[in-house]
């Protein structure tokens, strides 16, 4: 035994000799956490999808996201596309770990963000940071646009990656992550596609279009590509809050201002 | 140069991704390689208990800050057998406990948690950083991640921050309601992303043990063990992180985890000399 001057000076509390490491709801406890901003719609704009089809495709997106900006409170977040790609394949190649990888590809959806910011700044368009999310209830009070990068915040200290480099934690994660957070039942995703379809609808255009399915059925399923990032679907199966997630086409008139107002149009993915 | 690639309505910039799918499981396998490099693999991860050592106060903190100034001195003057070049990391102790415990009772969601519990550790790392200051150490910010080089090669002691920056953005955990990501598994990723291969934890006790010895009295110390065994036989009650020995299975670089007693002066020191003193877990 220690000598009792190095004793621990503990404070009493429920959890004052629980293990924190092995899981489980403390007993004692009786826990229901509280939704913070249920009513906020988090949209993820495509980066491949959206982003690098320029001017075309995003100018009637923000057209749509201005017509809805003050009956809702919008969050925007941002993806990478094809300059991530390139970043993931140039540091594959030189053997990078995975969390430098991360934080590589943090670059891409920040640059992402700030371009939206500057198309949406005369409509309270307002860039912002992981470290300013506490201060979103102000900004839309505001009645502004806050607009962040959808990559999260783990950086260097993302996992390795299982059989390859690519962070398993991108913009997909980081949005509904975002969602779960603030309490949101549905994250929505704004692609270049109608959602999910049963092959890839660019390369197989007999593909059939799926409105509706769950993210058990896709992770038992247990395809080699999916249409957002894997760990979604798994979180899905133990998040609190966001239960939902819905894929729309950027692309088609209306779609987006439709999914705000809360119709099902493109795929929802549920539980 | 890069070529630029349209024709689909996207501009792509020519690369082995080009147009993939980086969800694609066949995609992902063509970015894998056998190495890997590795930053900086000289260097050894010292993570220094919260509850174990920083809550006993001075009688527990003052000799290891002593032997922490011995170990620097060392490795500065470069004697036959310095010691390895040292990061340092801490943890929350008893103040993250009770962060959590009133967090969960007023129904604060985990990545609100998760955003809290970092702040009890900071505060050991800018206790660490008083006692240490004139001995050369400093506290890491994030954002000065790539200054690491600089504060070793210059002799420094640099001190981490623990918890990893997963805030809000913490995932749903598997089981329950608390944050899975805490400090133990902030400094495995830290140190593997860097490319060390060693990490010291360490702690109250002689290493690790089939339970918990502060609650039984026959818990036997297991001296060594193999990441494999451990998590085929995972006690109950651990002292580490259980999303430690998760993140260990895909890991590329870290090879030892050792687990010694803080209480007891110079365990550190043979630690850093590659003695298996406390408990040695290796990754095979």
């Amino acid at each position: 035994m220690h000598d009792t001057k190095h004793e621990r000076r503990r404070i009493t509390s429920k959890l004052v000799d629980a293990t924190l490491t092995t899981g489980g709801m403390p007993a004692g406890l009786d826990y229901s956490p509280v939704a913070m901003m249920p009513d906020v719609r988090v949209l993820k704009i495509g980066g491949q999808s959206i982003m690098d089809r320029g001017r075309e495709a995003l100018y009637p997106i923000l057209d749509e996201i201005v017509a809805a900006k003050d009956r809702h409170k919008l969050l925007l977040c941002c993806g990478g596309g094809t300059r991530a790609r390139h970043i993931y394949a140039i540091a594959s190649d030189l053997e990078m770990p995975t969390g430098v990888l991360a934080a590589l590809g943090g670059y891409v959806p920040r640059q992402n963000a700030r371009m939206l910011q500057m198309l949406l700044a005369k409509h309270g368009g307002l860039y912002i940071l992981h470290d300013d999310f506490e201060k979103l209830p102000l900004y839309f009070r505001l009645g502004c646009i806050p607009i962040m990068t959808g990559m999260p915040p783990f950086g260097y200290w993302e996992k390795p990656t299982k059989g390859g480099r690519i962070p398993e934690h991108r913009t997909d994660a980081g949005v509904f992550l975002t969602a779960e957070a603030l309490g949101c039942k549905r994250a929505i995703f704004v692609k270049d596609e109608d959602g999910l379809f049963t092959n890839d609808p660019k390369k197989d255009p007999k593909a059939e279009h799926i409105p509706r399915i769950t993210a058990k059925e896709l992770l038992e399923r247990d395809l080699p590509d999916l249409v957002v990032e894997r760990v979604v679907l798994e979180y899905m199966q133990r998040s609190r809050f966001c239960t939902e997630i819905q894929i729309v086409n950027g692309l088609k008139k209306r779609q987006l201002t439709r999914a705000l107002e809360g119709e099902d149009v493109g795929t929802v993915i549920t539980r | 140069m890069s070529k630029l690639v349209t024709g689909d309505g996207r501009t792509h910039i020519e690369s082995s991704l080009m147009r993939e799918s980086l969800v694609d499981r066949r995609v992902i396998a063509k970015t894998d390689s056998e190495n890997e490099l590795a930053i900086m693999p000289d260097v050894v991860l010292v993570g220094i208990g919260g509850q174990s050592i920083f809550d006993r106060g001075k009688a527990a903190v003052m000799p290891l800050v002593e032997e922490l100034r011995r170990l620097r001195d060392a490795r500065r003057e470069g004697r036959p057998g310095a010691p390895p070049p040292m990061v340092l990391g801490v943890g929350g102790g008893t103040r993250v406990r009770h962060t959590v415990s009133v967090a969960l009772d007023l129904g604060i969601p985990t990545g609100g948690v998760a955003q809290l519990v970092g702040a009890m550790e900071e505060a050991n790392a800018v206790f660490l950083n008083a006692l240490l200051a004139k001995h050369g150490s400093i506290v890491m910010q994030r954002e000065h991640f790539w200054e690491l080089p600089l504060y070793l090669e210059s002799g420094m002691l640099p001190i981490v921050i623990s918890i990893p920056p997963y805030h809000f953005w913490e995932p749903p955990p598997e089981d329950g309601p608390l944050p899975a990501h805490g400090s133990d598994f902030g400094l495995f990723v830290h140190a593997e992303v860097l490319g060390m291969k060693r990490i010291v934890f360490v702690k109250d006790e002689d290493g690790l043990f089939d339970k918990d010895p502060k609650k039984h009295a026959d818990a036997k110390l297991v001296p060594r063990t193999t990441l494999g065994e451990l998590l085929e036989h995972m006690p109950e009650e651990l002292a580490i992180d259980r999303q430690l020995f998760t993140c260990w299975q895909r890991a590329r670089h870290v090879e030892q985890v050792q687990i010694i007693n803080g209480l007891v002066p110079g365990q550190l020191t043979k630690a850093l000399a590659g003695e298996p003193v406390g408990t040695v877990i290796t990754r095979s």
